[in-house]
């Protein structure tokens, strides 16, 4: 109590809790994971917040905000105690404006409070995590929370607009998706608390679908299901959900809520939403392609009653599961959608391997898995057997080329498991961006990050990467010698944007990077080098029946995504390779669809003009059917703030790329 | 023999140790905003997770000095949404109740281990002095004595009964094979016999009956005092009933569910759990028992809508008759949203915990005022007063009602008052 005895005289009394009590009742979220604070702050504005973070930087004590506590990676458990933020009782709906499309919140909102105010209006807030009855938008904005709908809508940073943060030195700031510059706003959007605490958000919400429907396939066997799955996202059928339970899910579900789904092996809940003509187009096919995969019954909802009763079933699988055991470990990886029958596979050997029982649900459109294991943590023998399957797992979605995870974040629980996805440079360049923002260590430490040197874990090895083009090669080459003589450098797509050639820096042309590298159809995703140009990709995508989300026009792929001409192409972005000023290759994101595994540095990357790293390779989604795009806007001027210039120093310290951007 | 706590549980997963019942929790917090003092003050001090947890620790040596929970525990509502919201329906109310025996908790229980009979005295006492008009005047009174629980108490009652019920009741003839047997709870016994004569009426439709002599059903003692006084109340209330077999009814919601829990006061004595399960299956809430809607004349008048009292619903798993609601209000009925949410009243809740409790009743009327609600129809003699304190308080226009008061009105033909 001694160091934070301060803290009580910098707020309000009630807003301040050191009891025993108290300081034990906010040690936990929803792992396994404890950690006591020293103080907890009840907090009722961003003043309060701001209040507490100026007293925790200028006394070096580190802080951890909570929403809901509804954490499945321990990631709002304080570690190094410190204070804990508490921003539930800040839940106010400060505004929702129908015409602009967006709602402004607190942190503390819960999701559920924002739905119910939206649906009287004829809108929604599509990111809906299965905790989403009580989880807080705050705590979803820290975790980039994900959700059965996000296949069709996409994960919360598709619908983060802008946040208030206050920073880790207590200066409260504001970060818009259409500040000019680096998107900043992204790279807080699933940092876990670990660079900023949110305590205004402003969100896009979604007018509803005039339509829905929700269809219940009956399958033999999980693989049957999970093949279906793939197949029906190849024909280019987009559905709000594709959700694939096995049958011990299903039976803890029913043993609760008899919520009517079929006793088979398998099933799929499938929800199509749109005009009346489309969704009986859909269902069509959907139906058809579960038939041909083997079902015994497909059937749909006959009313708004029978589909409520459905989803109470699939939001309280989790849950319901807890009924078989005190506790549920619920991993939470993702593979490449077609990869689903081969982790089924492996799920069901690890698991009988240790001896333990899976409750299978997967969020399958996305490749989001999540195996449900239920055990009791006093068993202190079966808690080890449990983390050793779940700890499995994920290194099988590594090698599967997917992600740890999809939606639930690093916190804890997979810290040192950030070592099998990432390179030593890309945990490296993370550090150093942790470092440059946080230069204290004080926001949510310990998280996200392997502790230590971030040693890679003696059974498992990150599997091998692509090798880069000979083109890419050269230009590592060049960069790492001029970097070895500190000389600036300039990087050269097509100058479609930019227009001229910056006399006096040593160029970095990325013409030659002109490959489609990968076309992965059965995953919906293209990975190409950055300097192609848009016509040349365009016209290599259609020729193999496929679309991606890209403006027509000039330039190349990589010129637009560091002018953010069109910021349309965060949607789809999921992957960047990039090579640093110091000539060392990062791999930021992954090729599927739902990854929080890391800061979002692919993001964050968008309108940084070349400032920051060079962009070799860039992985899309695609689509099968060919997309709505909207205009191209006119670039803005941007004058880099004190957060830009620390992003920079983590990036490039020595300013080698593109210099003129920040100046001297 | 005598324990201070029960230490086993009848919970929906099978008999558990207090220990295994608080262990179920997995901590997932699904439970966090069907608690009506979470959504109040957003702290997990007040949520069943941590209440929960905080058991836990209490069982398991984890908190330095257990009385640091006793805030966390005595600011339950006992109303048990937590549990209906949680898939495993970890008996949070029990478990709570559990651990302020451990910890001892507050002023009533103490007052009441140590003298049992004091509170229907003291109850007594204040609707005295109501009856003479001199309780305004005793309030500054009551306050000074450390008695501000029970100053307050006065200030929710804004009726006093001139007779108990019971007294009533006396008179009436006995049946040799009664139909039914009306249980008197203590709310109806000393604060609202107007209901209990509704009841009864209502249960005369369906046949002679019989009106047990009344009885506290020990829901007081086992909430706030020693559970060796409610085994013995209970004791009583069951061999009260056994001559005749039939159905029992009880008006208040709180007491009928305690009656249908009564086998966990016995899990250890084999005799008197067999009679107490034998016991727990004839008991009905008069929600049950309230018979068909035929016949009653149709409600002409403003908006009617229902508050599910949390014992009913939560404690018993009973929603309220609203499709019979429907038939005799017609176009007046109205769903309240959030029915099922406590309205703070919750026992003895809002008098040692006047300030949450308030905080939860101003959500509640604002419900209630936003479908512009002449009559609210609930179950339970808490809900009754402490709706009808937050009325006079926040919300003049509306008045609350024991469902069987709305129905028994509208039986045919009135038989002449007193029966």
């Amino acid at each position: 109590m001694s160091r934070l005895s301060a803290l009580a005289g910098r707020l309000p009394a009630a807003v301040v809790l050191t009891d025993e009590a108290a300081l034990l009742a906010y040690s936990y979220d929803g792992a396994l994971d404890r950690g006591r604070p020293e103080a907890v702050v009840l907090a009722r504005s961003a003043r309060d917040i701001a209040r507490a973070v100026e007293f925790c930087a200028a006394n070096r004590v580190p802080f951890t905000a909570r929403g809901a506590g509804t954490n499945l990676s321990g990631g709002c458990v304080p570690l190094r105690g410190g204070v804990v933020l508490a921003m539930a009782p800040m839940s106010g709906i400060l505004e929702i404006d129908t015409a602009r499309g967006l709602a402004v919140v607190e942190p503390g909102t819960v999701n559920l409070e924002l739905q119910r105010q939206l649906e009287g209006l004829g809108f929604f807030y599509a990111p809906d995590p299965a905790s989403f009855k009580v989880s807080t938008l705050g705590g979803n904005i820290a975790e980039n929370a994900g959700g059965p709908r996000c296949l069709k809508y996409g994960v919360t940073t598709h619908h983060v607009l802008a946040v208030e943060a206050v920073m880790p030195d207590g200066s409260v700031e504001r970060f818009a998706l259409d500040d000019p510059g680096p998107e900043i706003m992204s790279l807080i959007v699933g940092s876990e608390g670990t660079l900023a605490v949110v305590t205004r958000a402003w969100l896009k919400i979604t007018p509803a679908p005039e339509r829905i429907r929700t269809i219940l396939a009956g399958f033999p066997s999980i693989g049957a299901s999970v093949e279906c799955v793939s197949e029906i996202v190849r024909r280019g059928v987009v559905p709000r959900v594709l959700e694939a339970m096995d049958r011990v899910t299903v039976e803890s579900v029913e043993a609760y809520s008899r919520a009517g789904y079929p006793r088979s092996e398998a099933v799929l809940l499938i929800e199509l939403d749109g005009s009346a003509e489309q969704i009986e187009a859909d269902a069509a096919e959907v139906e058809r392609l579960c038939r041909a995969h083997g079902a015994a019954s497909v059937r749909s909802a006959a009313d708004a009653a029978e589909r409520e009763r459905l989803w109470q079933g699939r939001r309280g699988a989790y849950a319901a599961m807890a009924r078989l055991a005190p506790n549920v470990l619920v991993e939470d990886g993702v593979v490449p959608r077609d990869r689903l029958p081969e982790i089924v596979r492996r799920i069901q050997e690890v698991t009988a391997r240790h001896g333990v029982v899976a409750g299978l649900l997967f969020h399958a459109g996305d490749g989001n898995i999540h195996p449900n294991m239920a055990y009791d943590e006093r068993d202190r023998d079966q808690t080890r057997r449990v983390k050793s399957a779940g700890h499995e797992v994920l290194q099988a979605c590594v090698e599967l080329g997917g992600s740890l995870s999809g939606e639930h974040g690093i916190g804890v629980d997979k810290r040192e498991a950030m070592a099998w996805l990432f390179s030593p440079e890309t945990l490296s360049l993370f550090r150093r961006l942790k470092q440059a923002l946080d230069p204290d260590n004080i926001a949510n430490p310990d998280k996200m990050l392997p502790l230590g040197a971030g040693g890679e874990s003696p059974r498992f090895f990150r599997p091998a990467l692509r090798p880069l083009s000979p083109a890419a090669e050269g230009l590592v080459e060049r960069v790492g010698r001029a970097a070895a003589e500190r000389r600036p450098m300039a990087i050269c797509g097509s100058l479609s944007r930019t227009g001229r050639r910056p006399a006096g820096l040593l160029a970095l042309e990325t013409r030659g990077l002109d490959r489609i590298v990968e076309l992965d159809e059965g995953n919906l995703t293209a990975t190409v080098e950055a300097g192609i140009p848009l016509q040349a990709l365009e016209g290599g995508l259609s020729e193999r029946g496929f679309h991606a989300r890209l403006p027509s026009g000039g330039g190349t792929l990589g010129g637009l995504l560091a002018t953010k001409a069109w910021p349309g192409i965060r949607e789809d972005l999921l992957g960047l390779r990039v090579l640093l000023s110091d000539g060392q290759v990062c791999e930021l994101g992954g090729k599927v669809v739902k990854n929080v595994a890391g800061y979002d540095l692919a993001r964050l990357l968008l309108g940084s003009q070349g400032a920051l790293a060079l962009i070799l390779e860039v992985t899309l989604r695609l689509h099968v059917r060919p997309q709505p795009i909207a205009p191209i806007q006119p670039p803005k001027d941007f004058i880099p703030n004190r957060w830009h210039r620390a992003i920079k120093r983590a990036f490039d310290p020595a300013n080698l790329f593109n210099p003129w951007i920040f100046g001297p | 023999m005598t324990r201070a706590a029960l230490e086993r549980l009848s919970t929906d997963l099978g008999e558990r140790s207090t220990y295994d019942a608080a262990s179920q929790c997995s901590r997932c917090g699904y439970c966090e905003q069907a608690c009506p003092t979470y959504v109040a003050t957003g702290s997990e001090l007040k949520s069943p997770r941590g209440r929960n947890q905080l058991v836990r620790l209490i069982w398991e040596g984890g908190l330095r000095d257990p009385a640091a929970a006793e805030q966390a525990l005595s600011s339950c509502l006992l109303c048990g949404a937590c549990s209906t919201a949680c898939y495993a329906h970890v008996p949070t109310a029990d478990i709570v109740l559990e651990g302020r025996r451990r910890i001892g908790a507050h002023w009533l229980a103490r007052r009441l281990a140590a003298h049992p009979s004091w509170l229907p005295k003291a109850l007594k006492a204040a609707l005295w002095l109501k009856r003479l008009g001199l309780s305004r005047l005793a309030r500054p009174f009551l306050k000074r004595l450390g008695l501000k629980g029970l100053a307050s108490a006065d200030e929710h009652l804004a009726e006093a009964p001139s007779r108990f019920l019971c007294e009533e009741l006396k008179e009436r003839a006995r049946p040799l094979s009664p139909a039914w047997l009306y249980f008197a709870a203590c709310g109806t016994h000393y604060l609202y016999p107007r209901v209990g004569r509704a009841t009864v009426r209502l249960l005369e439709a369906q046949g002679p009956g019989l009106c047990l002599d009344f009885r506290c059903c020990g829901l007081m003692a086992y909430n706030y005092g020693s559970l060796e006084d409610a085994r013995k109340l209970a004791r009583a209330v069951i061999e009260g009933s056994e001559p005749f077999p039939a159905p029992v009814v009880a008006d208040c919601s709180s007491c009928a569910a305690f009656l249908k829990k009564y086998p966990q006061l016995f899990l250890d004595d084999a005799p008197w759990r067999t009679r107490a399960e034998a016991f727990a299956a004839r008991v009905r809430d008069s929600i049950e028992a309230v018979g068909s809607t035929e016949g009653l004349t149709p409600w002409r008048g403003g908006v009617v809508t229902y508050h599910d009292s949390c014992r009913a619903c939560h404690g018993q798993g009973l929603a309220g008759p609203r499709e019979r609601l429907k038939a005799v209000c017609g176009g007046s009925w109205r769903e309240l949203p959030e029915s099922d949410v406590c309205c703070g009243g919750a026992g003895a809740f809002a008098f040692t915990q006047p300030e949450l409790s308030d905080e939860v009743l101003r959500r509640k009327i604002g419900r209630i005022a936003a479908l512009r609600a002449s009559v609210v129809l609930t179950s339970s003699t808490s809900c009754l007063a402490q709706l009808a304190h937050g009325f006079k308080k926040y919300y003049p226009d509306a008045t609350v009602r024991h469902l069987s008061e709305f129905l028994a009105e509208r039986l045919p033909n009135p038989p002449p008052h007193g029966t």
